[in-house]
């Protein structure tokens, strides 16, 4: 691609091609002569995966493939397999960083500075609110604050290091909670957690939804939703009691272990991958039609009790849709949605996107059936 | 070797900072004699000034233009190539740019057999590359503007080898050859040994004599292998525009008998005849330097200082 002259000259054209769309390129340096690239990328940023370079490019491919399909492998195989995996664990982290970052909307008020544009200058850093008790959840918290801020290009708000002293506690807080830049929050649930009422305020905050449009669609109008990820990181000893914590829901958990290598990448990886993937949902939500007559409320994330009683508050009674993101909910989820919440209709992004009549049909029938 | 080396940095580094781009015909590996990587290293670190706002900032630096014949472009790998893109530009020259015919061509996987016929190719590729050099080149690139690579403007000998050749002739001869045919200029450092000492003699003759190597009996009494090569070759057809060594050599021959008369019109080098008389004899490097840069702005081909 590096020394190719039609390569070279349609990589010249990338930035300038087309310039009325909003556009990012992301350029990948797998090799050292990819900052060889023409001017018009080399200016950029290049993603750089950790574990460069390979050499021996083909054997390592072959191993990784043999350990992907999980085939036996030798131990110097294993060992060539373990190096593809951690170039790739390396890129798809940056990866989704960099989306997360460019995806989530800018604040109005962003100030940039007169010399550049919005365009050439990337968003504000996407930050990740860490939630603890400091009586017992401190040593998780500050390994996942270290590992944001030493290997990521993210922000981590902890409120050791980001409420200043003399500072109204309260106040400094809701500002990072509702923050555009906060993307996510990873709770570390540890005995005391649930018993600390700034941490339940905390998740309590971060776990209301909040709404972002109306959006006229046709003849109809949809609500638009948005509610960023949380991670519950779940660092309980062993034999220790808690009170649980309504407000989780339905978020995702993880299990805290000093054994596991990398449990910090893994946890941070997974919640900005969360958080990217709301964005890409709210984004998905323009395109879900309105239904005349229907109040159709379109949430970026999978409902749950907890969260959706914020949503309906404004519409008690009311017969409504919500439309949810991803290919349909389990049966024993949506059974238990349809008794909390009898007077609405749920249905996938897949569903409605799809055929309607036919789901609609089969909806229609779960519903009827004792 | 190393004498060479800093007369050609000390001739290379005021040209590329006047914009101009250089030649060179070296291969790509790092040995004696072959002085592509202190070339490229040059104008690596000529850009590097260049960047970092230093007080060369904003000069327009020029290139290297590496003239690669086939088969000795097939061992250039992608990764070479593009280690060094910002500083060179390989100009791949084809059998079929060669002029061999498609029935005469020799697939690329077959290039380092020692057949006759690849190494009959491959001495065509050489002679025709430096004729190419000598006019514009313009490569067709799919689906992107042509490149164009500009002619030869003047060429500079120094050293060089009259044995081992792959050619027709000895490399630096035919450079000179095509050169004088083009009635370019032609700066030939003669006192530094090698091929450009010999071309310095034959223009020269000093002792009186015509310097042997200069004649085609010599190398092949000298080189069992070039004998055989034109023995295996003689009744392969050539491409109209490649001479045979017999026909490369004599017209050689001619060139420096009217550089013997008139050295200043033949050489074409801007320089007065005692000047282009020391040039051709100084073994002192600043010399040689400072005349031909003398020469080249009284050409138009430097900026005066």
């Amino acid at each position: 691609m590096v020394s190719d002259p039609t390569w070279r000259h349609w990589l010249s054209q990338l930035r300038t091609q087309g310039s009325s769309k909003r556009r990012a390129i992301i350029p990948v340096a797998l090799d050292a002569t990819a900052y060889n690239t023409p001017n018009e990328l080399r200016e950029l940023n290049f993603l750089r995966p950790a574990g460069l370079p390979l050499t021996n490019l083909n054997d390592l491919l072959v191993a990784y493939e043999k350990h992907r399909l999980n085939q036996k492998t030798s131990l110097e195989e294993h060992q060539q397999a373990e190096t593809v995996d951690s170039l790739v664990r390396s890129l798809l982290k940056q990866l989704t960083e960099t989306l997360t970052r460019l995806l989530l909307p800018r604040s109005k008020n962003e100030v940039i500075p007169s010399q550049l544009n919005a365009v050439d200058i990337a968003p504000p850093k996407v930050s990740i609110f860490l939630s603890h008790a400091k009586a017992d959840g401190r040593v998780p918290a500050q390994r996942l604050r270290d590992y944001i801020y030493s290997q990521t290009q993210m922000a981590a708000f902890f409120d050791e290091n980001d409420i200043a002293i003399s500072s109204v506690f309260s106040k400094v807080l809701n500002y990072s909670l509702d923050s555009p830049t906060t993307a996510a929050m990873i709770a570390v649930r540890s005995a005391r957690y649930a018993e600390r009422p700034w941490c339940r305020r905390e998740v309590s905050l971060f776990r209301k939804p909040q709404k972002v449009d109306n959006l006229s669609v046709g003849v109809g109008t949809n609500e638009q939703w948005r509610l960023h990820p949380l991670i519950v990181v779940e660092a309980m000893d062993d034999g220790c009691k808690s009170l649980g914590v309504p407000e989780f829901g339905n978020a995702p958990t993880v299990r805290w272990s000093t054994d596991i290598p990398d449990i910090e990448e893994q946890i941070v990886t997974r919640v900005i991958r969360d958080a990217l993937l709301g964005t890409y949902h709210s984004a998905l939500a323009a395109s879900i039609p309105a239904e005349p007559g229907k109040l159709r409320l379109i949430l970026n994330w999978l409902p749950d009790p907890t969260t959706l009683l914020h949503v309906i508050r404004n519409h008690p009674d009311q017969e409504l849709q919500i439309i949810y993101p991803g290919q349909g909910l389990a049966g024993a989820e949506l059974d238990i949605l349809y008794e909390f919440f009898p007077q609405i209709w749920f249905y996938s992004f897949e569903e409605i996107l799809s055929s309607v009549t036919n789901y609609a049909l089969g909806r229609i029938l779960i519903r009827l059936l004792p | 070797m190393e004498h060479l080396r800093d007369l050609l940095l000390q001739l290379a580094r005021p040209i590329l900072r006047t914009g101009a781009s250089l030649a060179y015909a070296g291969n790509w590996l790092e040995d004696e004699g072959n002085f592509t990587f202190d070339l490229l290293r040059l104008i690596s670190a000529e850009q590097e000034d260049n960047s970092l706002g230093g007080p060369d900032t904003n000069i327009q630096l020029g290139l290297l233009y590496n003239h690669s014949a086939w088969p000795h472009y097939l061992k250039v790998t992608a990764r070479i190539e593009a280690q060094w893109i910002n500083c060179c530009r390989i100009v791949r020259i084809t059998q079929q740019m060669a002029g061999i015919c498609d029935p005469d061509l020799v697939p690329d996987q077959e290039a380092t057999t020692e057949s006759a016929r690849s190494k009959f190719n491959g001495a065509i590729c050489l002679s025709a590359m430096r004729r190419l050099t000598m006019s514009p080149l313009v490569l067709d690139i799919p689906d992107a503007p042509s490149i164009l690579i500009p002619a030869i403007e003047a060429r500079i000998i120094m050293g060089g080898k009259v044995e081992g050749f792959s050619g027709f002739m000895p490399g630096l001869f035919e450079e000179a050859l095509v050169t004088l045919e083009h009635n370019k200029p032609l700066f030939i450092l003669g006192g530094f040994g090698g091929g450009a000492q010999i071309l310095a003699d034959g223009i020269l003759r000093s002792s009186g004599n015509y310097p042997s190597e200069l004649g085609l009996e010599w190398h092949k009494e000298k080189s069992m292998n070039f004998a055989r090569f034109l023995d295996e070759t003689k009744n392969f057809n050539l491409p109209t525009n490649v001479d045979s060594s017999e026909r490369a050599f004599k017209k050689l021959a001619n060139y420096l008998d009217k550089a013997n008369s008139d050295a200043v019109s033949t050489l074409n080098t801007g320089l007065s005849t005692e000047d282009a008389i020391q040039l051709l004899t100084t073994s002192n490097p600043h010399q040689a330097v400072k005349l031909v840069r003398k020469g080249l702005i009284a050409l138009g081909l430097l900026p005066s200082a």
